[in-house]
């Protein structure tokens, strides 16, 4: 219970995919425009994640290594179409402002990286943690941020007018650049927050990413032969 | 060789099974994204048309075969008569094809106005067939002759989009044209 848990959680902050891991950044930066919208391609990206991590690893044993790649990509892509679909059946709305970008949820680092890096070498239940755990992680971030840019430029969140009349839109924080600027911030944010944190522990200040490359493992992998 | 085999044969098997998966998941999911489009593309543009109608003009759509292929036609009812119709046709754009949702009064002489359907033309340009100032234009517009002005009509063009424009008024010309070969079949249909 205690490993399931561990795997679960390290996605919601220590392995926080956009902030911590910085991947997966093409829809954090195209679609968090509004808070539903970053909600919205965050439960995708969950149902995707949980259930290509749950058919990776109970396939491990059957995928022969030299074409897992390509077997990873069948399933996320099959996975991804079947959203895109239910998403067209019940929620049309959110299909026509997240467009381009929910085909696009195959192409997503955080999908291929947790399949090779995690699910290819754990149990299912273990799987199915670690991929609702960063999915979660991913949705809130996304939500989070989506706030943000919802909150300065249009002064409304999840459509809810919360800033008075005396609010001015700022138009720029719900352009693209707004939103490179919004993430930079945060991430700036998420660092002096670890320094802080470690300072207080008495640990030395890190330099440059806060986060190891193992937990991407997509270049640093060697081919399981 | 009996690995090579292996993967041909796993890969393939992926493959069937996701195929199996996703044609069955289309089809269980075909009807209701029918719906959902002709109520989110379709629906807004036929408000933009018609006024004062109390029926739904999707769910009451109807398909007339014509030589050319099916015509959806939407009705547009109050209390149980037809106010008119409307039909969507294409005109070559500048991003792609531009659909128009064209309206119709019951006996076809006027065009109660056009609606936008699908659009990918450039922001600000060709954008803005969508603007009340361009599509106003079509409302009461007769349907014998609807050309740009540089054609001798009296349809301004929204400067700088030439193409687009051009591919509007070649989409009311194609429904008015539509119309004029399915007039009998409408008012057998629906009665005014």
């Amino acid at each position: 219970m205690s490993t399931l848990w561990k795997e679960f959680s390290k996605g919601l902050w220590h392995d926080l995919p956009p902030f911590k891991l910085v991947l997966g950044l093409c829809p954090t930066l195209a679609v968090t425009k509004t808070a539903y919208n970053g909600f919205g391609m965050g439960v995708a990206v969950i149902f995707v994640l949980a259930m290509s991590n749950m058919l990776v690893s109970m396939l491990r044993k059957v995928i022969p290594s030299k074409v897992r790649i390509a077997c990873f990509i069948v399933v996320a892509a099959s996975l991804v179409v079947c959203v895109e679909l239910l998403m067209q059946a019940y929620a049309y709305p959110l299909y026509q402002q997240l467009g381009i970008f929910v085909p696009l949820i195959v192409v997503n680092c955080i999908i291929l990286g947790r399949a090779e890096a995690f699910a290819s070498k754990n149990p299912v239940l273990l799987s199915v943690a670690d991929g609702l755990g960063m999915g979660i992680g991913f949705t809130l971030s996304l939500t989070f941020l989506g706030s943000l840019r919802e909150l300065f430029g249009y002064g409304t969140w999840f459509g809810m007018h919360v800033m008075g009349s005396w609010f001015k839109p700022f138009g720029f924080m719900i352009e693209a650049p707004g939103a490179f600027v919004c993430l930079g911030v945060l991430l700036a944010g998420m660092n002096a927050l670890t320094n802080w944190q470690r300072k207080t522990k008495g640990l030395e200040a890190v330099q440059g990413p806060v986060h190891d490359c193992k937990t991407c493992g997509m270049c640093a992998s060697k081919p399981r032969m | 060789m009996k690995e090579m085999i292996k993967m041909v044969l796993v890969l393939s098997l992926f493959c069937g099974l996701s195929g199996l998966t996703l044609a069955s998941v289309r089809q269980a999911t075909s009807e209701r994204i029918e719906e959902q489009v002709m109520t989110y593309v379709q629906g807004p543009a036929l408000s933009q048309i018609f006024s004062g109608y109390d029926n739904n003009p999707v769910k009451d759509r109807k398909t007339f075969d014509l030589p050319d292929g099916p015509v959806t036609v939407f009705p547009a009812m109050k209390d149980g008569k037809l106010m008119g119709v409307a039909l969507e046709t294409f005109g070559k754009g500048y991003g792609g094809p531009v659909g128009i949702m064209v309206g119709f009064n019951t006996d076809g002489s006027e065009l109660t106005g056009i609606g936008t359907t699908t659009l990918k033309e450039t922001p600000g340009l060709g954008m803005r067939l969508v603007e009340p100032e361009y599509r106003d234009q079509f409302k009461g517009h007769t349907t014998k002759t609807v050309a740009l002005t540089k054609n001798g009509g009296d349809i301004a063009a929204i400067a700088g989009a030439t193409i687009s424009s051009t591919g509007s008024v070649a989409a009311v010309n194609q429904a008015i044209e539509i119309f004029q070969q399915i007039k009998d079949r409408i008012h057998k249909t629906w009665t005014s």
